[in-house]
């Protein structure tokens, strides 16, 4: 004999309650669906079609079920959802960009090529953000289900600061004095030099790159300036100043980059005083290094990927800015 | 009357807790009730009551008791007097309610 549809019903309703609770709830449930059976027959509908229509009414056994158990039918509720989503934003933040940083400097000290270290330190990155979002929800799912305290409670002197617009006086002057001293940087170490040599000054900059390359270098700290000046006269971020910060932002890293790649960017008779000055020490630690080519390719490396990350920085600073600046003019 | 069913349906609710308070100070069982409730103007889905009744007796407000002696068992259930207090709290700050909102509509009339 096949099982009847109210039979189905209340099995499928009870499979996933208490052992405790089943019997009595079934008990009552049969005897609440036969008394809506036949009260739909009474008034003359054919005994199958009034029993598909008390259990369409019914509806779906889960939902009766999630009822019976008292049992949540959302992943997070009110409750927990803003914990929540404040901690999985601070750790998408935090830990794909440290871990994929680190292992791309890994890659790229150990000799690795440029295109798949990014490429390898990308992926690990993408399968971090999946793992930090599934564990952290998961760690959710569990509070919402037992109901434990997640001991964040809001305060009044949590209230964020209305954040700068950053095109401020300040800003102007920050950015002004930093360009002028980056400028005067270059000319000293030409002519005076940043350490003693005991004699002529030795400069840290090739100076090969006199006078096209460093002259593209001055244009590109007077056209910062003239942004830094604009930025000030026009008192907000926009779109139009945003790709023209990431714009010139990339020219000083391609500026940077191509010489550091090809290693034309520093003196190379300023290495060879460090490799002499340094004496045995240094030849002991470089003969150590030579596997990841020397102390020099590290130094490199690490030059290469924190101009990197700076520059990445300017280019997202300026479009959340343009952003933010776009959504409070619309509000 | 549909486009306002999300405001009434969060107006009514907790309404349905209190008539089945009042209604069960005499014995009832899950159909009956469900029809009781219909005819006093309360229409309430029966996948909402029949979970209701059992969260109501689980936090002692309603007491139940299986009758066997008719043909088909049936679970009776009954307020409780700590269920008839809350009838009571529910029933007087309905009336303030009331009473509330009949003077926020008294000057236009």
């Amino acid at each position: 004999m096949t099982a009847t549809l109210t039979e189905r019903y209340i099995s499928a309703t009870i499979r996933s309650l208490e052992p405790g609770m089943r019997n009595d709830i079934r008990a009552e449930l049969e005897a609440s669906i036969a008394d809506a059976i036949e009260a739909r027959v009474a008034q003359g509908e054919a005994a199958q079609q009034a029993e598909r229509r008390v259990l369409a009414e019914l509806g779906d056994p889960g939902i009766l079920a999630a009822g019976y158990a008292d049992r949540p039918l959302h992943l997070i509720g009110p409750k927990y959802y803003l914990a929540w989503w404040r901690l999985l934003k601070l750790l998408l933040w935090i830990v794909p960009l440290c871990v994929a940083g680190a292992m791309a400097l890994g890659l790229l000290v150990s000799g690795q090529d440029v295109g798949e270290s990014i490429v390898q330190s990308l992926t690990v990155g993408l399968q971090i953000i999946v793992h930090v979002g599934f564990w952290t929800t998961l760690v959710f799912v569990v509070l919402e289900r037992t109901g434990a305290a997640t001991g964040v409670k809001w305060d009044v002197d949590q209230l964020p600061e209305i954040p700068e617009d950053g095109a401020g006086r300040s800003e102007l002057i920050a950015s002004l004095v930093f360009l002028g001293i980056a400028a005067g940087a270059v000319v000293w170490d030409l002519v005076r030099g940043f350490f003693p040599t005991g004699g002529e000054p030795i400069p840290i900059l090739s100076p090969g790159l006199w006078p096209w390359w460093i002259g593209i270098l001055f244009a590109l700290i007077i056209l910062e300036a003239v942004f830094a000046v604009a930025l000030f006269r026009l008192r907000r971020w926009t779109t139009a100043m945003a790709v023209l910060n990431t714009v010139l932002a990339l020219a000083f890293a391609a500026w940077a980059l191509i010489l550091l790649l090809r290693g034309e960017l520093v003196n190379p008779e300023f290495l060879s005083f460090v490799a002499v000055a340094g004496g045995d020490g240094f030849a002991a630690g470089n003969a150590q290094a030579a596997g990841n080519g020397g102390i020099f390719r590290i130094l490199a490396v690490l030059l290469g990927c924190g101009i990197a990350a700076g520059i990445g920085w300017d280019i997202v600073d300026g479009w959340r800015k343009a952003v933010r600046e776009r959504g409070t003019a619309r509000g | 009357m549909e486009e306002f069913d999300t405001q009434l349906q969060e107006l009514r609710r907790g309404t349905v807790v209190l008539a089945c308070l009042q209604l069960l100070r005499s014995a009832g069982y899950g159909y009956s009730l469900l029809e009781q409730l219909d005819d006093h103007g309360f229409s309430t889905d029966a996948n909402t009551l029949y979970p209701l009744l059992r969260r109501l007796e689980k936090q002692g407000y309603l007491t139940s008791e299986w009758n066997t002696e008719e043909a088909r068992p049936r679970k009776f259930y009954r307020t409780s007097p700590d269920g008839i207090r809350l009838a009571d709290t529910l029933t007087t700050e309905w009336r303030s309610l009331a009473t509330a909102i009949a003077s926020l509509t008294e000057e236009e009339h």
